[in-house]
């Protein structure tokens, strides 16, 4: 039984130590873009290598989690959604790294006076996906909250599409001294960043779907 | 031949531990929250247990209702009752051990002209009504009570899964305690009228004569439970599973406390003791009473959750269970009789039933014999404990040993 409750404990913790992973890839996704935006290059750098870290530490944990689950009979009944989840949230953290790291490569050119938006546009997709860890968390501890924490998640994928779909337009409409080629790499640039709500979006889901389940 | 004639008994009890040992850890191997070895060994230990200590009282109801005063009667009978759950479960129509042990005793009275008591016969057939009634009756303000805990103690999804884990194994055992004090009767109850064995001294207590059988026909399901209750385990158990975790663990606790209340001498003198009526000890239907509590989740849920087919099938067990045995237990004792020559008993005259001196074998040899037995099996018994002791742990050793080189490989 001791070795049971300790393997019990050490999952709980390295759940809690995946979600913190995500969560701090995502505020470093935030912190990123914005250095991009503002020419700060070094911090750039610095947050590509934290992300780098914090990718890699979730890796470990995903696969340490899976394996705990599996070996110990953790969870029967509920294993598969768990494990589905996780690989949801390890996207997010993923598609973070892969952002930010083709933003660094690839150096696209981003008008002034298009910055204000993008900050906008990355606030609310990454707002998305922090609000998802929260509603993951509480899964665990109350799942009679996870709807309601959820609903955060839909506004801000929401409001991440609306302005997406500003800047595209304004990019495409209005700025006639771009080359085409400057703008699909925009907009490129800009479903990466879109891209991060929308896997926070499917997480969601699948949560919420997890959530009625426990309940019931 | 004396050991030939416990057979049937025996056949009876593989019998029970193949089918109603998943009543108590179906829910538990089901989920795949405990390995079918461990649940198989846990209800092994325990069933025994509960047959042995307290396997007397419902074995006693069955004695009043015909106390078989002869082995041929004893063997035809537990024959009769094997071969009709056998083939009832075959046919997958519901079934009984204790009901077709009823019918079967019924046909004995009927073909030996001994008169069927009436009271007790009523009182038993209370029973096989009030114990999933009860089933259902305690179901609900248990699951109401875990639901409440569940929700009001905030604890992480996963640790509460390892307490639902621990409960299982918990309740599952005394599920299976219960299962073996209520259920044996019916496996050997009509082998101890015609018993009188030498008392087996174990240094620390001492087995008579009924508790010798019990030990026996604890180790028959035992062996059933081993050799056969696994598919049944994972298949009813994934039945049960369809509830939650929570649930089922309710229904199984619910289930022994019925089984519990119906074999508990202690308890049925207490309550005799403070002027309530007493509980009447009798043998009941193990996954009839789960049938119930599966029915007080339902309720709780809402009416339209509940499985009215089950409901009906429990009716039509009542009635064609013992009128089936009846039968066949009736047609048995003829054949043994006029074509086989077997003394398969005889009318009981008045005052010697109640004196209780009905026992035929009471020879040194075959209380020996049954000593001998008894050792080997249960020596055997430990043999097969100390396998899969050393079995589990080379698993687990192995497990670690790919754990550790896994990790290596990946850092």
């Amino acid at each position: 039984m001791a070795v049971f409750t300790r393997t019990t404990k050490n999952l709980i913790l390295n759940i809690d130590e995946f979600f913190d992973n995500v969560e701090l890839g995502v505020l470093v996704f935030r912190e990123g873009i914005k250095s991009y935006l503002y020419k700060n290059m070094d911090d750039l750098e610095r947050h590509l290598q934290k992300v780098d870290t914090l990718e890699g530490n979730a890796d470990k944990l995903q696969r340490s989690i899976e394996n705990e689950m599996i070996t110990h009979s953790i969870l029967p009944q509920h294993r598969e959604e768990v494990t589905k989840l996780i690989d949801e949230l390890d996207e997010i953290i993923d598609s973070v790294k892969s952002s930010l790291n083709e933003i660094s490569i690839e150096m696209p050119d981003i008008p002034a006076s298009l910055n204000k938006s993008f900050i906008s546009l990355t606030e609310a997709s990454a707002n998305a996906a922090e609000e998802l860890i929260p509603a993951a968390r509480a899964y665990f501890k109350a799942p009679y909250t996870v709807r309601e924490k959820l609903l955060k998640v839909y506004y801000f994928e929401s409001e991440t599409d609306k302005i997406s779909r500003d800047i595209k337009k304004q990019v495409f409409q209005d700025m006639k001294e771009l080359d085409l080629a400057h703008k699909a790499h925009l907009r490129y640039i800009i479903q990466h960043i879109e891209n991060i709500s929308d896997l926070a979006q499917t997480a969601a889901d699948l949560l919420a779907g997890m959530a009625i389940k426990i309940v019931v | 031949m004396i050991l030939f004639f416990l057979t049937s008994g025996l056949f009876l009890g593989w019998s029970l531990g193949a089918n109603d040992a998943s009543n108590a850890f179906g829910s538990a191997v089901g989920s795949k929250m405990v390995s079918f070895r461990q649940a198989a060994i846990i209800a092994s230990i325990a069933l025994i247990l509960g047959a042995v200590i307290q396997g007397a009282g419902t074995s006693g109801t069955l004695g009043k209702l015909g106390a078989v005063n002869a082995l041929g009667g004893s063997f035809t009978l537990a024959l009769t009752s094997a071969i009709t759950v056998y083939m009832m479960t075959k046919f997958s129509l519901p079934v009984s051990t204790t009901q077709a042990i009823v019918g079967a005793i019924i046909g004995w009275n009927l073909f030996t002209g001994n008169k069927t008591d009436s009271a007790t016969l009523s009182k038993i057939v209370v029973t096989w009504i009030t114990g999933p009634v009860l089933g259902a009756l305690f179901t609900i303000p248990l699951f109401i009570l875990v639901i409440r805990i569940k929700k009001a103690a905030k604890i992480h999804l996963i640790t509460f899964e390892s307490f639902i884990r621990t409960g299982l194994i918990i309740v599952g055992a005394f599920a299976a305690y219960s299962l073996g004090a209520n259920n044996i009767a019916n496996v050997m109850g009509v082998f101890v009228p015609a018993f009188n064995l030498d008392d087996l001294d174990l240094g620390i207590f001492t087995l008579n004569s009924a508790q010798q059988l019990f030990l026996l026909g604890g180790m028959a399901i035992a062996v059933g439970i081993i050799t056969y209750s696994k598919k049944v385990m994972e298949t009813v158990g994934a039945n049960i599973v369809q509830l939650n975790s929570e649930a089922a663990m309710v229904v199984v606790l619910a289930q022994s406390l019925v089984l519990f209340i119906f074999s508990s001498s202690a308890l049925s003198s207490f309550l005799a003791g403070i002027g309530l009526p007493a509980i009447p000890l009798v043998p009941v239907s193990s996954s009839q009473v789960i049938i119930g509590c599966v029915i007080g989740i339902g309720l709780y849920k809402g009416a339209r959750n509940i499985n009215f087919r089950l409901l009906g099938e429990i009716t039509v067990g009542w009635i064609v269970t013992p009128l089936i045995t009846c039968i066949l237990c009736y047609l048995s004792l003829f054949i043994f009789r006029n074509i086989f020559n077997i003394d398969v008993g005889s009318k009981i005259t008045e005052g010697v039933q109640s004196s209780g001196t009905v026992a035929v074998i009471a020879d040194p040899e075959t209380s020996a014999i049954m000593r001998y037995l008894l050792f080997g099996v249960l020596a055997g018994g430990i043999i097969v404990l100390v396998y899969y002791y050393l079995l589990e742990r080379k698993k687990r050793l192995e497990l670690q040993k790919s754990e550790a080189k896994f990790w290596k490989n990946i850092k």
